[in-house]
């Protein structure tokens, strides 16, 4: 990512203003298996509570938080999803995040995106062409 | 005429009336199955029942016991409705219930009458008797479990189609209705025994599941498939036409129609024209009106511009032609497309002028080139009742099956200046002797030999004219009424070397002549005509244009329109008005009333939906001699016209049925 689109766009990972204030206000905690890295705050905030923020690798889309991590960005648990939660088993997918609205969208067979036709309906007809 | 009373209503009968007819002209629904107005009487579903005095105490079935002076008929006491009840329960002993699923749901004699005269519940909680289904052929569904052994499907075949092909196996409870081996049916009417079905025994197999009757758009019309003008019943849903159906006309179809009527329907939604197509470089493209309009208008036609129309056109699209034609200055208009040159300046020469109410009183037909079976199965089905009461009938042609006696008295149209003694002195000693001419005979110059023998034999007497000329084409009154022909028929097209050949949908006609011509062929198939075209315009089909059609007798009939032309064709008319736009000429019609009423103007019959009137028989001319060996203009029943071979049902029908191909699929 260019130093530019770094400081012009705002879609892909932090701004610039987030990424200093993370740096000074924030402790990075860890990172996930898509790159995203989570950080926590080193003062408690007005309430006394911690923050706790993520810092996407690539589009900001909230579904790009796992599971596991997700617990621990909204405070369910406070240790950290490696040091509690056990180990992935070995069949679990891995996680994929919401594509709804995407390209990579899920489409049934029979969807004109994939080609499909629709069925035969009422006032269907075939159309003479010459070389048939 | 015997008096009786039919619920305390005093009326007279005609002789040789049934009590179930007298009930009927008193104004009394009787329940019935087995019983139909065309058929003979079988008397065996006694769903008929009233009560008569004098007689024994019990109901009597109506349809079979002849009305008698002085009866006292009820319909109306306990005792009736208690048979009534008795006997629909008896029937839905073994009926499956199945409605929901079944195609005859709707439309079913049954459920109908089940309804209106049976128990509210059923008392019954044995196993009901299951049979297996028939195979019938490509046409006809059979399910017959449902089947309540009515025998109409029966007594159909042997009676009016003449065909022993539908017939019942076991007695009793295990009767089971069948075709003989299990042979699909073969003959052209097959179908009407789906109507006649009061139940779901017999349904039509392509449309098999497609729709239910209360979601239909009917819609009135006539079928063009043949010249008999049958008249029929259009059933759409949105754009489609999904089945054709016959509509009572005693004087032209009684209650059938053939099973091309029928079945040619799903033509109309394949091989449609759709878009206009230029050729260009050879080679047939997509284009639009405009362009196809300024192409025709740059050919610069003037009165070097002929008209040839198909065998399925209205009088309307004809009269514009012609109209389009008369106003560039040109009168090339012709119909016989085939090249047939028969004198036409009398048309009761080349009418059915019998009718075919009339020709069942025959007593005896002389058949010269017609292939009658194909050509009219309708007429055929006149020829067998007047067969069976008696008349004689002789036919000239290649050997046909008949389905009644007949004996064929040569190939060769010569015969007819040396006719066997016996058929001559038959067909003179006859009261009403009938000639019936096909396209075969008209094709060998038989018109005037057979005006001869008409004038010989006295055809036309009081009250009676016994001379016919089958056309086959739906089109041919019509077009002739409209004075679409010449002296030498097509020779006479070819002969003006037309700049510019507007084919109205004409399939059949030879192309050779016209190859320097611009050839715009306006129809709604793409067929030979299509193909041979420089210019197409998409046009409307039978069923999507209201139209005119005159049919073999001189007959004017209406059809409506039932639904749109597909895409971007047009009715025909429009494209003859936009024509004339763009060749700069007038035609003096804006809407289709107008064309309408400029028509009937100038051939007024055309207006009264009667049977046109002719006036004479021209005279004989003798110095004319036919020879030659006939043969018929149909090689294929199914095949005939371009919806019919567009259709996937007739061309199963035509490898199944007529070629033998393809092993009819197991029945189950
Ligand atoms: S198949 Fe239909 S028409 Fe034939 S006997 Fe059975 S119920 Fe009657
Ligand atoms: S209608 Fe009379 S017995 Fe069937």
């Amino acid at each position: 990512m260019g130093i530019l689109s770094k400081i012009f766009t705002w879609w892909d990972g932090a701004t610039i203003g987030t990424s200093l204030w993370s740096s000074r206000n924030g402790k990075h905690v860890g990172t996930d298996a898509q790159g995203n890295r989570y950080f926590r705050s080193k003062k408690p905030d007005a309430r006394g509570r911690e923050r706790r923020w993520v810092i996407y690798a690539g589009a900001n889309d909230a579904s790009r938080v796992p599971a596991e991590w997700h617990g621990w960005l909204h405070h369910s648990y406070d240790d950290l999803p490696e040091s509690h939660l056990p180990p992935p088993k070995i069949w679990e997918v891995d996680y994929t995040p919401n594509a709804t609205g995407t390209l990579s969208a899920y489409r049934p067979k029979g969807a004109l995106e994939q080609g499909g036709k629709r069925a035969r309906a009422t006032g269907d007809y075939e159309a003479w062409t010459p070389d048939a | 005429m015997p008096k009786v009373t039919v619920d305390g209503q005093e009326l007279d009968v005609p002789d040789g009336a049934t009590v179930l007819q007298a009930c009927e002209l008193a104004g009394k629904e009787i329940p019935r199955f087995c019983y139909h107005e065309r058929l003979s009487i079988a008397g065996n579903c006694r769903m008929c029942l009233v009560e008569v005095k004098p007689g024994p105490p019990k109901p009597q079935a109506s349809c079979a016991l002849p009305a008698a002076e002085g009866q006292q008929i009820r319909t109306d006491t306990p005792m009736v409705k208690k048979a009534r009840e008795g006997v629909m329960e008896f029937l839905l002993i073994n009926h499956p219930l199945d409605c929901p699923i079944c195609d005859q749901g709707g439309e079913c004699d049954l459920q109908d009458q089940s309804v209106a005269y049976g128990r509210g519940a059923s008392r019954y909680h044995e196993h009901k008797r299951a049979v297996t289904s028939k195979n019938m052929g490509p046409l006809i569904k059979t399910i017959m479990t449902r089947c309540i052994h009515c025998t109409r499907c029966v007594r159909f075949s042997e009676e009016v189609a003449g065909v022993d092909e539908i017939g019942a196996l076991y007695r009793g409870e295990n009767m089971q209705i069948t075709t003989y081996l299990e042979q699909a049916a073969k003959h052209e009417l097959s179908a009407n025994v789906i109507d006649l079905c009061p139940v779901g025994a017999l349904t039509s197999r392509p449309y098999a599941y497609e729709a239910r009757p209360w979601e239909l758009k009917k819609t009135m019309s006539i079928d063009v498939s043949d010249a008999v003008g049958a008249n029929i019943r259009i059933d759409s849903r949105g754009r489609e036409v999904l089945r054709a159906l016959p509509r009572i006309n005693d004087d032209v179809n009684e209650e059938w129609i053939s099973d091309k009527a029928r079945y040619q329907v799903d033509g109309l939604t394949r091989r449609r024209l759709d878009k206009v197509w230029i050729r260009k470089a050879g080679k047939l493209q997509a284009s639009s009106w405009n362009e196809a309009f300024e192409l025709i208008a740059a050919a610069k036609p003037g009165k070097d511009i002929a008209a040839v129309a198909g065998d399925m056109v209205d009088c309307e699209t004809m009269f514009a032609a012609r109209k389009l034609l008369n106003a560039l200055g040109s009168n090339l208009v012709e119909s016989r497309q085939t090249g047939m040159n028969y004198d036409v300046s009398n048309l009761a020469a080349v009418n059915f002028n019998t009718g075919f109410a009339e020709i069942e009183n025959a007593d005896a037909v002389l058949i010269v080139g017609s292939h009658v079976r194909w050509e009219a199965a309708l007429l055929n089905v006149r020829l067998r009742k007047a067969a069976k009461s008696g008349a004689k009938i002789f036919l000239v042609g290649p050997e046909w099956e008949t389905t009644y006696p007949a004996e064929f008295i040569g190939a060769d149209v010569s015969v007819l200046h040396d006719l066997p003694a016996h058929v001559a002195e038959a067909m003179s000693k006859a009261e009403r002797p009938a000639v019936i001419l096909g396209g075969a005979a008209l094709a060998k110059g038989a018109l005037h030999p057979a005006l001869a023998l008409a004038a010989e034999w006295n055809l036309v007497r009081d009250g009676w004219n016994g001379f016919n000329v089958l056309h086959f084409s739906a089109a041919r009154m019509g077009s002739l009424m409209l004075g679409f022909a010449q002296k030498g028929g097509m020779a006479d097209i070819a002969a003006a070397k037309p700049k510019v050949v507007l084919s109205l949908g004409a399939d059949e006609m030879d192309l050779e002549p016209f190859a320097d011509a611009l050839k715009v062929y306006i129809g709604h198939h793409g067929d030979k005509g299509a193909h041979g075209a420089e210019i197409i315009l998409p046009a409307a089909a039978f069923t999507e244009k209201s139209g005119t059609y005159v049919n073999t007798e001189g007959r004017v009939q209406l059809a409506d329109k039932a639904v749109f032309a597909p895409g971007d064709a047009r009715e025909d008319w429009t494209i003859l008005r936009a024509l004339a736009d763009a060749l700069g000429v007038s035609v003096g019609f804006d809407s289709f009333e107008q064309l309408r009423a400029q028509m009937i103007a100038e051939v007024p019959a055309l207006g009264h939906e009667a049977v046109a009137d002719y006036g004479a028989l021209p005279k004989a001319d003798m110095s004319v001699k036919a020879s030659g060996a006939m043969s018929y203009p149909i090689k294929d029943f199914y095949m005939t016209n371009p919806i019919a071979r567009a259709s996937a049902v007739m061309q199963q029908c035509s490898a199944e049925l007529l070629h033998g191909e393809a092993l009819p699929e197991a029945a189950e």
